[in-house]
């Protein structure tokens, strides 16, 4: 898997989602990105990546394109889809 | 190995593992590979169940052992010296915090020592997930190391079978109210058990008025949302839940953020929190209690039953002794924190602050020479346990150096 597949898969198992619902969502759109959900997201990216995200940026991931310019930070370039 | 000699005869009820003879004792370096691989394991299928989200303490907790985080704190502990767990812990786990007991047991794993935690009696559903994860992740051979360290077992009060474990134990977690403590205190341990004890404690919030006034909506509800998280996620029973709140300012500027942060409040628990009928009925008695026993009360403020705010004209030396439950609160406006001094003692654990430079009030409490306060986080952190608590270098006490200068 590239990074961007890597990064969707997090969003989709995490919340139950479809590839088409991740361009543009937020905290909260979706019921399952609730506080719980988003303590699942991160642990799944940081497993996923085997990195250890800053505490800033986890409380401030607060949307799946914010999450990538985050990723931008690790060195993780997360390419837009083919 | 060395086999525990524990008789097989004592009434326990093995929550999680096998029998207590079975159980070998032999300590490992803290932040051992197998303590990282099992409690890592643990938080992913934790975090995984569907139930975690109907009970936040329990996602936390997986949170909290999610292995980059463990690698942090490994990363982040002494490495001026050699160091390995004392050998066996005996956790006496707390009633009022249902997943404390997963906390203690894995800051005992993390040091690096075979664990015997006792688990309250008390129907929870938060204990009946993670001991059924534990359980179901010891069988996998795997973990068969940590499955032969650790047992998590329950037994009726018993000073009997108490006293056979704490004699065999190097180490013991003891929580509970003070008069618990204390007798769990005096019961025969070996010579060199080192004891950490974590008894009652009180803990307040200071929230500077200017910074409230000054914040966006966004950020009041930021702060209002942590501040229900300290208190109502455990009906303000924890240690670490504010009871007295300061606020810091002038008394316009105060008048005006109380307005305003009570009322973002009050909009939150509105959609979120459900007394239940015996708090409200108890927080109504507790209400005349304090009118009757409390001088310095001047009055209460009163929105309906989640949120009780009693203000004082003074601060006594003994506020301590003045504790709520359920959303009761004791306020006190002041310009001056130099107030601290005068009732801060040692049963003062934890400062949850808005607005204020944490390092400069931590230096303060160092420079007057309190006794008490422990910790002083922000508003939203007061539950965030780990493994610097209540002053104790949790990893680090349950360890032991092995110095070679």
């Amino acid at each position: 898997m590239n990074h961007r597949e890597k990064y969707d898969a997090a969003f989709i198992e995490t919340f139950m989602l479809e590839v088409k619902d991740l361009t543009g969502l937020k905290y909260q759109d979706a019921p399952a990105w609730d506080s719980v959900g988003h303590m699942q997201l991160m642990a799944a990216l940081e497993e996923s990546f085997g990195i250890e995200l800053d505490i800033d940026d986890i409380i401030e991931f607060s949307s799946y394109e914010v999450g990538i310019a985050i990723f931008s930070k690790y060195n993780i370039e997360i390419d837009p889809p083919k | 190995m060395i086999l525990m000699k524990i008789d097989p005869n004592l009434p326990i009820k093995m929550c999680v593992g096998g029998s207590l003879s079975e159980m070998v004792c032999r300590p490992t370096a803290p932040y051992s590979r197998e303590a990282i691989t099992f409690l890592s394991a643990l938080s992913r299928s934790l975090l995984m169940r569907s139930d975690s989200r109907q009970y936040p303490d329990v996602a936390s907790f997986a949170y909290w052992c999610r292995s980059a985080n463990l690698s942090r704190l490994a990363r982040d502990f002494d490495s001026c010296h050699k160091r390995i767990g004392r050998g066996l812990v005996l956790h006496i786990a707390p009633s009022n915090v249902p997943v404390n007991f997963a906390f203690s047991l894995a800051f005992g794993i993390l040091s690096g020592n075979a664990n015997i935690v006792r688990v309250p009696e008390a129907a929870q559903p938060q204990k009946q997930i993670l001991t059924e994860a534990m359980g179901r992740l010891l069988k996998d051979p795997g973990h068969a190391y940590i499955a032969s360290m650790n047992r998590i077992i329950q037994y009726p009060r018993d000073d009997g079978i108490t006293s056979a474990l704490s004699k065999c134990a190097n180490a013991r977690v003891l929580w509970g109210g003070d008069q618990t403590i204390a007798h769990l205190r005096a019961l025969p341990t070996s010579p060199r058990c080192v004891d950490i004890a974590f008894a009652d404690r009180y803990s307040m919030a200071v929230i500077d008025a200017e910074s409230v006034l000054d914040e966006d909506d966004r950020g009041i509800q930021k702060l209002a949302i942590g501040f229900y998280n300290d208190v109502y996620l455990q009906d303000q029973n924890a240690c670490s839940s504010p009871h007295l709140i300061i606020w810091h300012g002038t008394t316009s500027q105060t008048e005006q953020a109380k307005a305003r942060f009570w009322l973002t409040l009050q909009t939150l628990l509105h959609l979120k929190y459900k007394i239940a009928p015996s708090y409200a009925v108890d927080k109504f008695v507790h209400l005349c209690r304090t009118a009757d026993l409390l001088k310095e009360a001047q009055d209460c403020v009163w929105h309906e039953n989640n949120l009780y705010r009693v203000r004082l004209k003074d601060l006594p030396a003994d506020i301590e002794h003045h504790r709520g439950f359920a959303g009761f609160f004791y306020e006190y406006t002041t310009n001056d924190l130099n107030c601290l001094k005068i009732i801060v003692g040692a049963r003062y654990q934890t400062v949850t602050c808005f607005g204020l430079n944490r390092q400069e009030l931590a230096q303060r409490v160092v420079d007057w020479g309190l006794t008490g306060v422990d910790r002083i986080v922000p508003v939203g952190q007061a539950l965030d346990i780990g493994v610097i608590w209540d002053g104790y270098d949790l990893i680090g006490t349950l360890s032991r150096i092995v110095h070679s200068p």
